[in-house]
Formats: structure tokens, C-alpha cells, sequence
């Protein structure tokens, strides 16, 4: 990071190389169309570029993934006008965990855990973090009450934690 | 929270909150309560990590084609920009050497000769005008944002930090960390309409308190406020309920007076 603060633009090529995965797959997956994800990527990237003190502390990748879901919720939110709450998305950012998360799992374990929950567990968790949607919204089109949503929620992130926690140390 | 059965619902919401799945009201409410609530925080300390690996499902290979076109575009705008760079007024850059000085001059003159030699060069200089200028109010944009998230950073920082001053008034807190002061309201009463509630600050010696942000608090009375003073002369925070757009001096009794210490 501290040679992307000086404009080292090699610099940035590698964190490209590194992360446009990560950036265009969540792009794609919220937004569901390839030239929309481009461009997106691109403006995460170029924003990094432009400021890369917007980064502080903390893990990188996990910076980076809510910098890209905040920006595609902004699509989001455009493309359908939407009169529903919108999701703020500041969170405290403040974990310790993050890095060994991050730095330690990939893609395909993240998979594997996720795919240990149960169907009503796991589909809540995917629906809100790649939907763009409340989960009042997701109590609505699943026509699931929405305690129960929010139950399975919380039930889902402490299993898929516990998941993580085992592939991590395995 | 009263019972076991609300703090149960509150632990809910909790983990929602750290799947960024809540909508604005809500998260308001659980941003306060989680500067009070230890038990809460524990639980979104433990979740956070979680929600946030959601995201690594996302990450697939990228066709090579898809690939190389990204960084091509990505990569021709930073080199853009950092040509433009190259090309900012002199005063900004004396540290340079005469050398890069001259190597600098030769190739701005040998630029403008050769921009100037066409008609319809004088056309691409048109175009680099207009795409200059489309930069320079992207770049504003991106500062502005920039700004505006490390202001809500600082703020959720603030908020949640353990070396903040916290002092207590009835139904929340004026906090104070650093130079920086907030006001973390959970249930203030609801506005007649026209009405606003008006913060107010007394420095040190004045006779009088000045004029601060006016707010309206969120469903349920929460409202979480960045005051723009800094709290170094300062020796007490008020609020009132004054008319929308805000007054020059309190016209109600005030809902509290704080002192700063």
C-alpha cells in the first residue's frame, strides 16, 4: 500500500492481478451482467487508485469486497428506484478475525462451508449479502415469517464461523 | 432491553446488521445499541468475520479475454492520470531537478508544436479538453465520497472505541473522544411537525451557548450526531426543539444541558 501511495503504478498493477477476481465476482453475482461488473471493477479499482488512504487498517481483501458490495447496492438501489429502507452498509471496522479469515480461506473453502448449512440457512445468508436486499425483503418474497429469517441468519453465520474456524485450522 | 426475550431479538438483528442485510432504521438502532451493549458486541465481533467470507464464495477465474481488456482500460486511465500529473503548474513541483525540468519543457513544447500543426489535432486537443475535464469532476466526486466514508468511518470508530468520555443525559449520552463529540440519543420524544431538534454548544468564558447541527432522530427517537465543533474550548452540549432550519438562539426550554465534565 505504500507504494501505491506514492504512485507506483506496478504497484497497482499487482493488486490488481491479485483481487480482480474477488471484485468481479461479487460485481457479477449482485449485479447478473458481465459489462456492468466491468465496469464496476473498474471503478473500485480506480478508486483505489485515486485514494488509496480510504484504506486503513485491517484486512485488505475484506476491505475491498465491502468497498465493491457498497458500490454494487448503489446500482442496485438505481436500477430498481427502490422505496425500501436502503441498506447502509458502515460498519464498525474492527476485527481481529478478518485477517485469519481472509488471509487463510479461499474461495472453494468458502464454498464448502457455506454448502454444510442447511438450504433455510444458507439461502437467507446468500439473498442478503448478494441481493441487495433487507431482510424484511426476504421475508417477503419467501413468504417466511421474519423472525424466523432473522433466526436463521444468525444460526447460519455462527455455523458457517464454526465451519470456517475448522478449515482454517485444519 | 428489558428481557431476555428482546435482548434474544436484539442478538437477531445483530447478526443481520453484520451481513449488511438491515435496512437504515434498524441499523441505526443496533449501531447505538452496540455502544452499550457488551454481550451484542461480543456477538458481532464473532459474526462479522462470517459475513464478510460470504464474499470469497463470489471470486471465479476471470476469462482471459475479460481479463486483459479490464486491465487494459484500467491500466490506460492511471496512465492517464499520471500523465497529468506530469504536467501540473511548476510551483507544485520545485523539488524536481533541472534535469527533469528540461526533459519536461522539451517534451511539453514538442507536444504543442505537434498539437498545433493539424486542424485536426486542434480537434483531439477539443476532445482531451472535454475528457480533462469529465476527469476533473470524476476526481471531485471520488473526494467527496472519500471524504464523506472517512467521516462515517471516524464516526463508527468513535462510537464504538473504549477511550471516549461518555456523558450521560436522560435516554443517551453525549460521547467525546479525541477533539471529536457526538450525540447518541435511543428515544427521543417525537417532533411536533415543523420542528427540528438543535444542538447547541458554550465554550469556555462565552455568556451564551452558539448555534450547531439541527437533526431529526430516526423511528423510535435513535438519532447518532457528529457535532462539527471540536470539543477543545468547550465546557457544555445542549439540545432544543426549534423551528425547521434551525434558530440564532434557543426558543424552548432545552431537552438537556451537558456539561463537559
Amino acid at each position: 500500500m505504500e507504494r501505491l501511495r506514492a504512485r507506483d503504478a506496478s504497484a497497482f498493477e499487482s493488486l490488481y492481478d491479485g483481487y480482480h477476481r474477488l471484485v468481479f465476482g461479487i460485481a457479477l453475482r449482485m449485479l447478473g451482467e458481465p459489462t456492468m461488473a466491468e465496469d464496476l471493477t473498474q471503478a473500485v479499482f480506480m478508486k483505489l487508485w485515486t485514494n488509496p488512504d480510504s484504506f486503513q487498517t485491517g484486512n485488505f481483501g475484506a476491505w475491498l469486497s465491502r468497498v465493491t458490495r457498497n458500490r454494487a447496492l448503489d446500482v442496485l438501489r438505481s436500477r430498481a428506484s427502490r422505496a425500501e429502507d436502503e441498506i447502509p452498509t458502515d460498519l464498525p471496522d474492527e476485527s481481529s478475525l478478518d485477517d485469519v479469515v481472509f488471509t487463510r480461506l479461499d474461495s472453494q473453502r468458502v464454498r464448502a462451508a457455506l454448502a454444510a448449512l442447511p438450504d433455510d440457512q444458507r439461502m437467507p445468508i446468500e439473498l442478503g449479502f448478494f441481493g441487495g436486499i433487507t431482510h424484511e425483503e426476504i421475508a417477503r418474497k419467501t413468504a417466511i415469517p421474519l423472525g424466523t429469517i432473522k433466526t436463521r441468519i444468525r444460526s447460519g453465520l455462527r455455523r458457517l464461523r464454526s465451519e470456517l474456524a475448522g478449515s482454517v485450522t485444519r | 432491553m428489558n428481557g431476555s426475550m428482546d435482548h434474544d431479538a436484539m442478538l437477531d438483528l445483530v447478526a443481520v446488521y453484520a451481513l449488511g442485510a438491515l435496512g437504515a432504521s434498524e441499523h441505526r438502532i443496533v449501531t447505538a445499541h452496540l455502544l452499550t451493549c457488551d454481550t451484542c458486541r461480543a456477538e458481532f465481533d464473532a459474526l462479522r468475520p462470517a459475513a464478510d467470507a460470504v464474499a470469497l464464495m463470489a471470486e471465479e477465474p476471470v476469462d482471459s479475454a475479460t481479463s486483459t481488456r479490464m486491465k487494459q482500460r484500467l491500466m490506460a486511465q492511471v496512465n492517464r492520470d499520471l500523465e497529468r500529473a506530469n504536467v501540473v503548474p511548476l510551483e507544485s513541483r520545485r523539488s524536481r531537478s533541472f534535469v527533469t525540468w528540461a526533459a519536461a519543457a522539451a517534451a511539453g513544447i514538442a507536444a504543442v508544436i505537434a498539437l498545433t500543426t493539424t486542424a485536426s489535432n486542434v480537434s483531439l486537443r477539443s476532445e482531451l479538453a472535454t475528457r480533462n475535464r469529465d476527469n476533473a469532476t470524476q476526481q471531485t466526486q471520488l473526494a467527496r465520497d472519500a471524504r464523506s466514508q472517512d467521516a462515517e468511518r471516524t464516526m463508527i470508530a468513535d462510537l464504538v472505541a473504549s477511550d471516549g468520555k461518555h456523558f450521560p443525559v436522560t435516554g443517551g449520552e453525549v460521547l467525546e473522544r479525541g477533539t471529536r463529540l457526538y450525540i447518541s440519543m435511543k428515544s427521543l420524544p417525537a417532533l411536533p411537525k415543523g420542528k427540528v431538534y438543535q444542538a447547541w454548544t458554550l465554550a469556555k468564558g462565552a455568556k451564551a451557548v452558539a448555534p450547531s447541527v439541527t437533526f431529526t432522530p430516526a423511528r423510535g427517537g435513535v438519532a447518532v450526531i457528529a457535532l462539527p465543533e471540536s470539543s477543545a474550548n468547550l465546557v457544555a452540549v445542549a439540545v432544543s426543539v426549534e423551528p425547521d432550519g434551525g434558530s440564532k438562539v434557543p426558543t424552548t426550554k432545552p431537552t438537556f444541558v451537558r456539561p463537559l465534565s
